[in-house]
């Protein structure tokens, strides 16, 4: 049992590009304009070398500190993905095949896991322990498993990131993630902070379970997306109702998600 | 925290299995040999592992080919790995045992393969078809399977700090109560988005790696897989080793090139025998992660100038191995609980002419001598830095 509270959210994908966007999209609103992706927190020189996969996850993680208002240089990072970023992947193995001495140096150091985190922590200075992990289908479950149990064995807020983006030929006739999905959870050991946006009690139990459908988002269609498998816990949040959300987290084990409300979500700045 | 280390192993270039690593440390014989992985023509050293290719998974592991599995199944069969983990997971029940695994770049090696084989319709052949190993957790699925471990599963990618990170993560899980054992691991395989990747930012050196040497001009890849069993203390209470401390850090500098004062490395090592409960000239033997890169060695001496005596003896073993990426965090913990063990602190090979402008001086022959307290480095690209300190489990 792990019980943690949630100080920050961030959210992005295609049709919302924050909090406060999912929650309006969520109670039937659409958004004027397709979501953009310039995350402020790298600089410009830096985001023009950074690929989407980067991009979107220090998104997600600046938004998520800025609604807490806590400095990253006191967060610990996660960043979990089940297959990594499959553009990279793609371009590595496609020049390797050609012409394998052509290989960008920056595409790759761009193509390490923990790309996002290292980009993250020169961006925001942090020297905090920063990971990068993956649990293939069940990313989502064991990240948000991992970054409880660190924040709270370390008491220190622990910033768990998830995101997948679409695979490209031939890739995506094994992997159908059709639109990029990236979300963060600024995670705090219970009490540690006043005012938290929600408190999460984690429970691993014995049980073979389905993966739960994911909530209706009008305009996309999420549901290839391993990242996604977070909308029902995110949906919870925005609820503001204590309920239970069960994420499987292996053949057979479940993550049971105890969802209180908070006090009153905070709105993102932005 | 003390957490009981019971059997471990690693297989490398410098040998399969503890036995022969050790045969080579003690005759200072290296597993480095002129690039000949087929397809790859770079004019480099590689530490490639015989016969990875030739591991026959058992029938019901097959959908999970590739080499990097092969090479964590041959790992896995070594010192009675298998058979212990077995025995403990009778114990303890399968569940509650986790597996965490480092890998830098999983099965790409498969993907690369398919990518020479595609169809005419652009599509991967159906032999190519396999969803887990494609992606970042093909070591953790393949090792759960092969084990029947069924707690907790995961597999931990931030570079060359990967399989150091996980005995961090084993720990935060044991002491959290969240399963009782943890089997930690780490996979990485010879692969040509490394040797090439590695060729593009000219790191890679067309001689023999020479860790500290003055000639020093660039590192050689590696392969290697090692694994170990770690527990709260009563449940093996053979065990004579423990992890101590780790420490886990961020450069905050720049995506592959270290911080210059070693700032990062500098907060791993504090953090690592901050946790260990230990002052710094306790420590009795460091295995360097001593690339044999201009900067990381420059960069590493002088970050252990900033804290260690020099008393504290210390070395890099990347000239039998290569550098095993993902996989040299394991292996470099392997070879330092093997001198806790043995006694034998490896001198670094190859360093034949000391860099006399490295600000902390390494050792160039085996020394032998009682090493109560060992500890291991590892860095890798993003800034990501993991140190772990091992010492006897009774005081």
């Amino acid at each position: 049992m792990t019980d943690v509270d949630v100080l920050g959210i961030g959210v992005w994908s295609e049709v919302f590009s924050n909090w406060d966007e999912f929650r309006s999209v969520m109670s039937g609103d659409v958004m004027d304009t397709a979501a953009t992706l310039a995350p402020q927190v790298i600089p410009a020189k830096e985001r023009r070398r950074a690929p989407v996969s980067v991009k979107i996850a220090v998104e997600v993680m600046d938004q998520a500190c800025r609604m807490a208002a806590l400095d990253a240089k006191e967060i610990a990072t996660v960043f979990a993905s089940a297959i990594g970023d499959m553009q990279i992947t793609d371009y590595m193995c496609r020049t390797l095949a050609e012409a394998p001495r052509t290989i960008s140096p920056t595409r790759f150091h761009n193509s390490v896991h923990n790309a996002a985190t290292g980009y993250w922590s020169i961006a925001t200075q942090s020297h905090q322990a920063a990971n990068a992990v993956s649990g293939f289908a069940d990313s989502v479950s064991i990240a948000i498993l991992d970054g409880a149990i660190q924040a709270v064995e370390e008491q220190l807020p622990v910033l768990v990131v998830t995101q997948e983006i679409a695979a490209p030929p031939p890739l995506d006739s094994i992997y159908a993630t059709a639109h990029p999905f990236a979300m963060a959870l600024l995670l705090s050991p219970a009490g540690a902070h006043p005012s938290p946006v929600a408190s999460m009690r984690l429970v691993v139990e014995s049980a073979a379970i389905d993966v739960p459908p994911l909530p209706e988002i009008p305009g996309i269609d999420l549901s290839g997306n391993y990242a996604a498998r977070s909308l029902p816990l995110l949906e919870a949040i925005d609820k503001q109702q204590d309920r239970e959300v069960k994420l499987p987290l292996s053949a057979s084990k479940a993550l049971s998600l105890s969802i209180s409300a908070g006090c009153q979500a905070r709105r993102s700045e932005n | 925290m003390r957490l009981a280390v019971g059997t471990y192993t690693a297989t490398s270039a410098a040998g399969v299995g503890l036995a022969a690593l050790q045969e080579s440390i003690t005759s200072r014989r290296s597993g480095l040999r002129k690039n000949d992985l087929r397809g790859c023509d770079l004019d480099t050293w590689i530490g490639r592992i015989d016969g990875v290719e030739d591991q026959q998974l058992p029938p019901h592991l097959t959908h999970l080919l590739s080499r990097n599995n092969q090479l964590a199944w041959l790992g896995l069969q070594q010192d009675g790995m298998l058979g212990d983990i077995a025995r403990l997971s009778d114990q303890l029940g399968a569940d509650r045992i986790g597996v965490v695994m480092g890998t830098s770049t999983s099965s790409i090696g498969r993907t690369e393969e398919a990518y020479t084989q595609l169809l005419p319709s652009g599509e991967f052949r159906d032999e190519f078809r396999q969803p887990e190993v494609h992606g970042l957790h093909s070591p953790g699925i393949f090792v759960a399977e092969a084990t029947g471990l069924t707690g907790p599963a995961m597999t931990i990618s931030t570079a060359c700090s990967s399989s150091a990170k996980v005995f961090a993560t084993a720990a935060r899980w044991i002491n959290h109560g969240l399963i009782d054992a943890v089997l930690v691991g780490g996979i990485d395989s010879l692969c040509m988005s490394i040797l090439y990747g590695f060729h593009s930012l000219e790191l890679v050196s067309q001689n023999v790696c020479r860790p500290f040497d003055s000639r020093r001009d660039g590192i050689n890849i590696g392969e290697a897989c090692g694994y170990a069993l770690l527990a709260r203390e009563e449940l093996l209470p053979q065990a004579e080793i423990a992890l101590l401390g780790y420490g886990e850090s961020a450069d905050a500098y720049h995506m592959s090139h270290p911080h210059p004062q070693g700032e990062g490395a500098v907060i791993a090592m504090d953090r690592a025998i901050e946790r260990a409960g230990i002052s710094a000239e306790k420590v009795d033997y460091i295995n360097l992660h001593g690339t044999a890169s201009k900067a990381n060695d420059r960069i590493e001496s002088y970050a252990l100038s900033r804290r260690f005596s020099k008393q504290t003896l210390v070395s890099s073993t990347k000239a039998w191995t290569g550098h095993a990426l993902g996989a040299a965090g394991i292996l470099e913990a392997v070879i330092a609980l093997q001198a806790i063990a043995s006694g034998v602190c490896p001198g670094t090979l190859n360093c034949e002419q000391p860099d006399p402008e490295l600000a902390f001086p390494v050792i160039t022959d085996n020394a032998e001598r009682p090493v109560r307290y060992a500890m291991t480095n590892s860095f890798g690209f993003g800034g990501n830095n993991a140190t772990l300190v091992f010492g006897p489990i009774h005081d």
